[in-house]
């Protein structure tokens, strides 16, 4: 279906109940629907037709929303672009995706205008603070036009999203969503609004991300408030949860961990938060363990594992395996559960795989594949389905599922380290370096060797206020690791390289150690 | 049995999905049998 209907439906049965909440002000189901009517008015009288690339630069807001819906009404693909983006990867975003118009907040008029020389397919630019020179400005277009009246008629296959990956390996890759893959996740995932309380949603993840564009249509199709954060920041997080009375946000580790060193948490109200999902980045131990000592015993906490290949969620570990209540030996198994991602969902078949594509046993490491109605069509310009066999994708994510079910990542294929025909798994390393009580966060490569073909080297953070020495560390690996696994170098640093989500840049790392 | 807002309904034997978002006081038929309600799934993550 064309998901304009995420919007339009939920309007139709609760139309006076509040859509969504931004610093720019509360807005409706009826009022969000008829602004984004008039907006795809003016789009169209701009030469927006099916097919044709709309981009937004700039951080979340009501507007950011509207122009996705009116982009799906007249049946064009949206480009959600990463503000924090350095030219060269703007410039390359814009010219991969056909950029025909850019909705342009001021803050990023600059740079914009830094690489529109170079890009002739760039038409139309408007601003949606106000009036920028010449540029028409959002609101003066919504005044002025009158409510679009049909939708566009889109396949399933037709492509409503161009995402971006975060290229933490390579250059940004473009990744083909369609209709048919949100309508997936979003009717097989969650219940249409119904006029019962649905609560409040926080979003405070940028849009151009996956977690964030899914939110925005799985909240506003279930009828629950879309209360948008412009960028995360801990102390206006905090604010809004208590103020809007939040019942559903999710969170990146590193924001999470920004929350845990807020000094007056416990003293927030924090009594209306039902559900703190995370993702995006592996989440340290110590974080998602201090967080559960920390907020309410009444949140429960979900991690949330999914690519933008896959339209979002894959697996959840739920509320359930966050409670580390019980016997000894419950409380054992759940805390050695934390370092899961948990189970698939009822629309997904996970496959560990070996190098021949054949599933490995419990316990075994290989490439993690899945079998989703929701796989991305393709990445632009790739050509050809990215599916194996049998309508496999294999996500380049290496892990292992234990005796029930649980599932776990190893790494990224690209990071397995191999010592001596030896694969060792990053994050097994990792898990042992961050069990130590000094330890903040720890993250392994391996470094190019002459006799072993690569060794395995440890960056970590050590926790404020505590000491520890390269031998003792390497000591506590050697007690809990198979020899050939244990950190060969330790390295101290005060942070770890990461991009805006939370994940750890290892080439970053491999650089430092002058083996990129 | 009349059907409810916000619900889905399906068809055992060709797999069609219905959503009702405005419901009146009739049924829904398919493959000539009546179409069934389907519970959902909820997500408990944030979305």
């Amino acid at each position: 279906m064309n998901t304009l209907g995420f919007l339009a439906i939920p309007a139709e049965i609760v139309p006076d109940q509040e859509a969504v909440v931004t610093e720019g002000g509360r807005f409706t189901y009826a009022e969000t629907l008829s602004r984004v009517r008039r907006l795809a008015s003016a789009l169209a009288r701009l030469g927006v037709r099916p097919g044709t690339r709309v981009a937004v630069l700039h951080t979340n807001s009501h507007r950011y929303v509207e122009a996705y819906y009116a982009a799906a009404m007249l049946g064009a693909v949206f480009i959600p672009l990463n503000y924090r983006a350095k030219r060269p990867e703007l410039e390359h975003m814009l010219r991969a995706g056909g950029v025909e118009l850019v909705l342009v907040g001021a803050r990023y008029l600059e740079h914009l205008d830094a690489v529109r020389g170079a890009l002739p397919a760039l038409r139309t630019v408007i601003g949606l603070d106000g009036p920028a020179g010449s540029l028409p400005a959002y609101e003066e277009l919504v005044a002025e036009a009158a409510e679009h009246a049909g939708e566009a008629g889109v396949e399933d296959d037709d492509v409503t999203i161009l995402m971006f990956t975060s290229g933490t390996t390579a250059l940004p890759k473009g990744v083909m969503l369609t209709f048919g893959d949100f309508t997936a996740y979003v009717t097989a995932n969650v219940e249409l609004a119904d006029g019962t309380p649905r609560g409040a949603a926080l979003l405070c993840v940028p849009l151009y991300h996956i977690a964030g564009a899914t939110n925005m249509m799985t909240t506003l199709w279930t009828g629950r408030r879309l209360v948008l954060m412009p960028q995360f920041e801990p102390r206006g997080w905090l604010d809004l949860v208590e103020r809007e009375r939040i019942s559903h946000a999710f969170l990146v580790p590193t924001m999470l961990k920004q929350l845990l060193d807020q000094p007056d948490l416990e003293r927030r109200d924090l009594s209306s938060l039902e559900i703190l999902s995370y993702g995006g980045a592996a989440m340290p131990f110590p974080v998602i363990r201090r967080a559960i000592e920390r907020f309410p015993k009444t949140v429960g906490f979900v991690n949330a594992f999914g690519q933008t290949e896959t339209t979002s969620t894959l697996t959840l570990l739920g509320p359930e395996d966050h409670r580390l209540e019980g016997t000894a030996e419950e409380i054992e198994r759940r805390t050695r559960r934390l370092t899961s991602i948990g189970r698939p969902l009822p629309d997904v078949e996970v496959r560990i795989a070996d190098d021949d594509g054949h599933a490995r046993g419990a316990g075994e490491v290989g490439e993690i594949w899945v079998r989703t109605p929701r796989v991305m069509k393709g990445y632009a310009g790739a050509g050809g389905s990215p599916l194996v066999a049998d309508g496999w994708l294999p996500t380049r994510d290496m892990g292992w599922v234990d005796e029930d079910g649980y599932l776990y990542v190893a790494g990224r294929k690209d990071d397995m380290i191999i010592r001596g025909g030896e694969n060792i798994a990053p994050a097994e390393v990792e898990a042992v370096l961050q069990s130590h009580p000094a330890v903040e966060e720890a993250a392994v490569v391996g470094v190019p060797d002459v006799e072993w073909g690569q060794r395995v080297a440890a960056f970590v953070v050590v926790r404020p206020g505590a000491s520890l020495s390269p031998d003792a560390l390497t000591d506590f690996c050697r007690e809990r690791l198979a020899s050939f696994k244990k950190p060969e170098l330790v390295r101290f640093v005060t942070e770890l390289p990461k991009n805006p989500m939370g994940k750890i840049l290892r080439k970053d790392l491999r650089a430092e150690l002058g083996a990129a | 049995m009349a059907m409810q807002l916000g619900k889905r309904y399906l068809c055992d034997t060709c797999g069609t999905e219905v959503l009702c978002n405005k419901p009146g006081g009739g049924g829904l038929t398919c493959c000539g049998h009546e179409m069934k309600l389907k519970e959902a799934k909820p997500l408990p993550s944030s979305d």
